[in-house]
């Protein structure tokens, strides 16, 4: 592999800020959900070892053009590599991370058997512990996408993580679920929604919740399994990247989701989840999705 | 149609001037005793990039109060607004109170303004309530970085967008939407005879056509003209002048969700800086 691996220079490592009970918690339920989404319609394994794109075509059209052969991509939070082997597969020399042990085993085994293995490696690491595994290594691509930092506590850390591996001029790209849906659940007996959860984070407290099923298939049995998760904002969000020294390049909302957050919403053609409307049409009112890219300025810092 | 919007927006805001001048809300008596209008949060925010001699341009003016609480702090400052009777009180109020040499108030709705506006300003300012009167938010971003020096900021104090989302009949217990965070370009049009100042008046003109804009529709044509994010802040309060059921007062006198005073967010400001070319 041809990575950069100047070193930015030491930094503080300090405990992980992932109360020990969540992580269990978290660590029991991705690698319970690892089992489940390999045998997923969702995920399609068989389409993507058949040559399919586990990419949206939003990531396709917003990211791919910084995408070349030889772009030095690392993935957080990369669950079984899926998209992490897609753009390998256009050319990237790939690094995904992940701190579920049996997701990176299942990526490990597809990236063999995609015949990717050779420009795809696989970490398992809890993500505050990146640097550890990372070391001096700078990448031309960072990638975050769809519900990888609700899992997150402190997003100061994170972007820190995001900016001392991304050489000077490198992009970061996320795609994730608007902070304004995650705040929102069905109004009982009806087809619709209202705020029922914080849309201010409180870092020190989690949303504890018990799982039902996996947004990749509803009808798993999660039995016992719980989930805790932080909520952020857009101020949050757009506040840890500049202070970690990101330049923001795009914010981009849509009211899409690529999961259904309830069985009443509806899939078109392209896959994207949608809010229903009372005629039969589709609610295109509420944001559901986001995209951001920033970069790490190349020049001397000002 | 824009044209219909616009000026039945214009004879609302025409008719608020008068309302307002009289109004508890914006408190003239007190600004002429020496009261500044601004906020805590604007004062904190950008009161530190004032000084003697920055010059300010400030968008939506209404009738000039914190435009000329600017001027007072040191700023050289120039106020505009779509309303005749807005800018002209305004003209009035900075003589009445000694300012009409460091303050300039022009008539103009923002995306004409670079036809009726020479130079370029140290600050761009925004706030409370102006986004919302705007159909169009690349021609407004355009105007920004157009009057915006080297260097210069743009400082935006405003009602959050999630405020807007909330039905009529949302209750603290039922925070149901009502209203939509796209709105594709069509404006919502509201029939109501009060005013945010003076909830008791029946006003004539009570037809207003408005747009809600999200953060990417704020942000996103800023950044592609130049500009960069210093900061976003979002805060659960917000300053006086939304008239929701489900709001309440704290000990401050700042607005809050009724049981979610932390929880949910009432009011946005956000910096950014045109770079240096």
């Amino acid at each position: 592999m041809s990575h950069d691996t100047r070193d930015t220079g030491p930094h503080r490592e300090s405990p992980d800020p992932v109360p020990a009970e969540a992580r269990a918690a978290n660590l029991e339920l991705w690698n319970h959900w690892t089992r489940i989404h390999e045998k997923s319609a969702f995920y399609d394994v068989g389409g993507f070892l058949a040559g399919k794109t586990s990419l949206w075509p939003l990531e396709l059209e917003e990211l791919g053009p910084y995408v070349r052969e030889g772009t030095t991509l690392l993935h957080l939070q990369c669950h079984f590599g899926l998209d992490t082997l897609s753009w390998a597969r256009m050319g990237a020399e790939v690094v995904g991370l992940d701190f579920s042990d049996e997701a990176i085993a299942l990526a490990r085994r597809l990236a063999g058997q995609a015949g990717l293995s050779g420009r795809a490696e696989f970490v398992c690491s809890d993500l505050y512990d990146a640097d550890a595994h990372l070391g001096g290594r700078l990448f031309d691509v960072v990638f975050v996408s769809w519900g990888a930092i609700e899992w997150l506590p402190d997003l100061d850390r994170w972007a820190g993580i995001v900016a001392r591996h991304l050489r000077p001029g490198g992009v970061f790209y996320m795609a994730e679920i608007h902070p304004f849906a995650r705040a929102l659940d069905e109004v009982p007996g009806e087809h619709d929604v209202l705020v029922q959860y914080r849309l201010q984070p409180a870092a020190d407290t989690p949303d504890v919740e018990a799982v039902e099923g996996s947004y990749a298939d509803r009808d798993a049995d999660t039995t016992g399994l719980v989930a805790y998760g932080w909520t952020h904002s857009f101020a949050e969000i757009t506040g840890a990247l500049h202070a970690a020294g990101l330049r923001l390049e795009h914010l981009h909302e849509f009211p899409t989701s690529p999961a259904p957050f309830w069985d009443w919403m509806v899939q078109d053609e392209s896959r994207w989840w949608w809010l229903p409307d009372a005629r039969g049409g589709l609610r295109k009112d509420l944001p559901f999705s986001f995209s951001l890219r920033a970069t790490r300025p190349a020049g001397p810092e000002t | 149609m824009l044209d219909d919007y616009l000026k039945a927006n214009l004879a609302s805001w025409d008719e608020a001037v008068t309302l307002h001048v009289g109004s508890g809300l914006y408190d003239v008596e007190g600004f002429k005793a020496g009261r500044s209008t601004l906020s805590e949060i604007e004062l904190d925010e950008l009161g530190p990039s004032i000084r003697e001699g920055t010059t300010l341009l400030h968008l939506q003016c209404h009738f000039g109060l914190d435009t000329l609480s600017w001027a007072r702090r040191g700023a050289i400052v120039t106020g505009v607004d779509f309303s005749g009777k807005g800018v002209r009180t305004a003209r009035s109020l900075a003589d009445e109170v000694g300012l009409s040499r460091r303050a300039t108030f022009v008539q103009s709705d923002v995306e004409s303004l670079p036809d009726r506006l020479s130079g370029s300003f140290d600050v761009v300012f925004a706030s409370w309530g102006a986004l919302i009167w705007l159909d169009d938010l690349e021609r407004w971003a355009d105007v920004v970085a157009h009057f915006l020096k080297p260097g210069g900021i743009l400082y935006i104090a405003e009602f959050h967008p999630y405020a807007f989302l909330l039905a009529d009949d949302a209750t603290p217990g039922s925070l149901r939407i009502g209203y939509p965070y796209f709105m594709h370009g069509v404006p919502q049009r509201f029939d109501e005879p009060g005013d945010y100042a003076e909830p008791e008046a029946r006003t004539e003109h009570t037809i207003t056509f408005e747009w809600l804009h999200g953060f990417g529709e704020i942000i996103d044509p800023l950044l592609r003209r130049g500009l960069r994010l210093d900061f976003l802040h979002e805060l659960p309060y917000t300053v006086p002048g939304l008239q929701f059921s489900f709001l309440e007062k704290d000990a401050r006198g700042m607005l809050r969700v009724r049981d979610h005073h932390e929880d949910f967010p009432l009011s946005f400001t956000l910096r950014m800086t045109k770079e240096v070319a």
